[in-house]
């Protein structure tokens, strides 16, 4: 039991940050649409 | 048996090293170039205009706060303090950027178009006080730029046949390529395909590390290798020498780090709580996933390189990955350093435009057009610097532990300075200067902490343990249970500490700034008659690149 939980204590740090970096890319992907959709620069 | 780090030749080529450092520092300079403007914006350099989208400033703070120590850090402290070193190290930064989201609120509200922190300190208190949080600032950005360049080139020759100066200049180089004409917009454009690198690489590098070292089976046959306190979650050893210090820190390292309120003036108004509590999951999550490798080399019995467990990181990717991998796992580290660094670079170019140039000209009299000169010049400047330093025998992990103490010394000065009309700016100074004053015998036992003393320091410590606690709640939930959170965590602490937190000087020193800072600034305020209105902020601090300082400044040159 204890090995299971360890394994998932070091396997949830990249499925966590997996998330982060597909919430972080898809609103820069709408951002970068918008912008070029109202004709500005995007930064 | 796969190679291992320093058993024979380098387990990268001269030109794959080569050709991964182009092929990143060319895609950062290529979007740079893509971004840029013939004519660049005074204020764009420095903020970007304050209105970037949720996507570019999510990115850009969580790449900013993930640098290349932190990462060794992260394994460092999961290699000597166990299974919960990497969260007492990786929660804690973490918070520091989700407890200043509440005070960055405030301090947009009161200051919508200002550029540094000590700007905005300047039009509330001064010039003593601006240049104290000015001169931290720059002592605080230059360290960490300084110990990025070093991350790189001790990566550079531990994995290559270059040289470790060799590596430091490449970095340097490469940073300043993209950030020098663009300044703060590139910095933010890039980041964001820096954490996609470096992100991308955390979420593909640990599981592989992990099932390539053993798997589950590691935990099993390495549990004799972790000491009962390395094997215990809640381990207290773990908690009181990495975990408090951090806590302490927490405000501190939010408050001193320009970096981070470069990008809360930078992002639109209202995205400031989402934005920050992302980079909170992101830094979080990447750090203390990374620190999961010094967790897997303790298990695995592995000793570092040379004693140095900043050695860990790379020993594991070079034990344990491909050439593709490994390749990957370079540009991870290159991508932490960089953003960070390039980071550093905008900081330090904001402050000496904002700071020193702007305000000494004042608003509408500043030369635009001179204010990016100057920023670039200090680009140049500060790389040169840390490149110095980089290469030279300076210990700036002790400078560091200074410069932490200073901003422990602001925290409560710059807080209470955004929320009391009472705080004066001979409060503020003799406040920081009297916190700074009575932490360095103690971080540092310049005094016996024997007896009284001892005794003495760990009261102090107590009240300090109050007013983090206090000033934690304070931005979320008010005044009122500040107070109350405050004097309970005191009460809760005291028959720990009385008697025992002197012997642990890093906490204790930090404590003891907090401490005197808030007590000194609070009792020279409270009898005050001063009632500052805080609209004046908003009126003096803005931009300084505008139609009528352009016009202002031809004038003048005729």
């Amino acid at each position: 039991m204890e090995t299971f939980f360890l394994t998932l204590y070091v396997l949830i740090w990249p499925v966590l940050v997996a998330g982060v970096l597909f919430g972080i890319a898809r609103s820069f992907l709408r951002e970068w649409a918008t912008a070029r959709r109202e004709g500005r620069r995007l930064i | 048996m796969p190679p291992v780090l320093g058993d024979g030749p380098a387990l990268m080529s001269g030109w794959l090293m080569i050709g991964l450092l182009v092929l990143f520092f060319g895609g950062t300079f290529a979007m740079s170039v893509v971004i840029g403007k013939k004519k660049e914006n005074a204020d764009g350099y420095m903020t970007a205009g304050n209105k970037v989208g949720f996507g570019i400033s999510a990115a850009s703070m969580t790449a900013t706060w993930i640098w290349a120590s932190s990462m060794y850090a992260s394994a460092t402290s999961g290699y000597n303090y166990g299974i919960s070193g990497p969260v007492h190290y990786g929660l804690w930064g973490a918070l520091m950027i989700l407890f200043i989201y509440p005070f960055g609120r405030r301090i947009r509200k009161v200051a919508p178009r200002a550029h540094t922190l000590a700007e905005v300190m300047y039009v509330r208190h001064g010039r003593s006080s601006q240049l104290m949080l000015a001169g931290s600032n720059v002592l605080g950005s230059l360290i960490s730029l300084t110990s990025n360049l070093i991350a790189g080139g001790a990566l550079v020759s531990l994995l290559s046949p270059f040289t470790f100066q060799q590596g430091t200049l490449v970095m340097a180089a490469g940073v300043l390529l993209y950030t020098l004409w663009s300044g703060f917009r590139a910095s933010v454009m890039t980041d964001f395909a820096q954490v996609l690198a470096m992100l991308g690489a955390v979420v593909v590098i640990i599981p592989v590390v992990f099932f390539a070292a053993g798997g589950p089976d590691m935990f099993s046959q390495g549990a004799a290798n972790l000491t009962p306190q390395q094997g215990d979650f809640f381990s207290s050893d773990a908690f009181m020498n990495q975990g408090a210090p951090y806590i302490a820190a927490v405000l501190a390292y939010a408050i001193g780090n320009q970096t981070i309120a470069q990008r809360l003036f930078a992002v639109r108004e209202d995205l400031i709580k989402p934005t920050f509590i992302t980079a909170t999951i992101g830094y979080g999550a990447t750090v203390i996933g990374i620190g999961m490798l010094g967790v897997m080399a303790l298990y695995l019995g592995m000793d570092p390189l040379n004693g140095d467990t900043n050695n860990l990181i790379p020993q594991m990717a070079g034990t344990y990955l491909g050439p593709v991998l490994l390749g990957l796992f370079v540009v991870m580290i290159v991508g932490a350093l960089a953003s960070t660094a390039d980071s550093d670079l905008s900081a330090l170019s904001s402050i000496v435009m904002a700071d020193i140039y702007g305000q000494s000209k004042g608003k509408g009299k500043a030369d635009p057009r001179k204010m990016l000169l100057i920023g670039r010049i200090t680009m140049v400047l500060a790389t040169g610097s840390a490149l110095f330093f980089a290469t030279g025998q300076f210990d700036i992990l002790d400078l560091l532990v200074f410069v932490g103490a200073l901003w422990g010394c602001l925290v409560f000065p710059v807080i209470a300075s955004f929320y009391w009309k009472k705080v004066t700016n001979a409060a503020f100074t003799v406040g920081t200067l009297a916190a700074l004053a009575a932490f360095l015998p103690v971080r540092f036992e310049l005094v016996p902490m024997g007896g009284a003393t001892g005794y003495l320091v760990d009261v102090v410590s107590i009240v300090g343990i109050g007013v983090v606690i206090g000033l934690m709640a304070f931005g979320f939930f008010g005044g009122r249970v500040a107070k109350i959170a405050g004097t309970a965590a005191a009460v809760v602490a005291a028959p720990f500490a009385f008697g025992t937190l002197h012997e642990y000087t890093v906490l204790s020193g930090s404590l003891v700034a907090y401490a005197v800072s808030t007590l000194v600034c609070f009792l020279m305020s409270v009898r005050s008659s001063r009632e500052f209105d805080f609209d004046t902020i908003a009126e003096r601090t803005g931009n300084f690149d505008t139609p009528e300082a352009i016009q202002a400044a031809a004038v003048s040159t005729k």
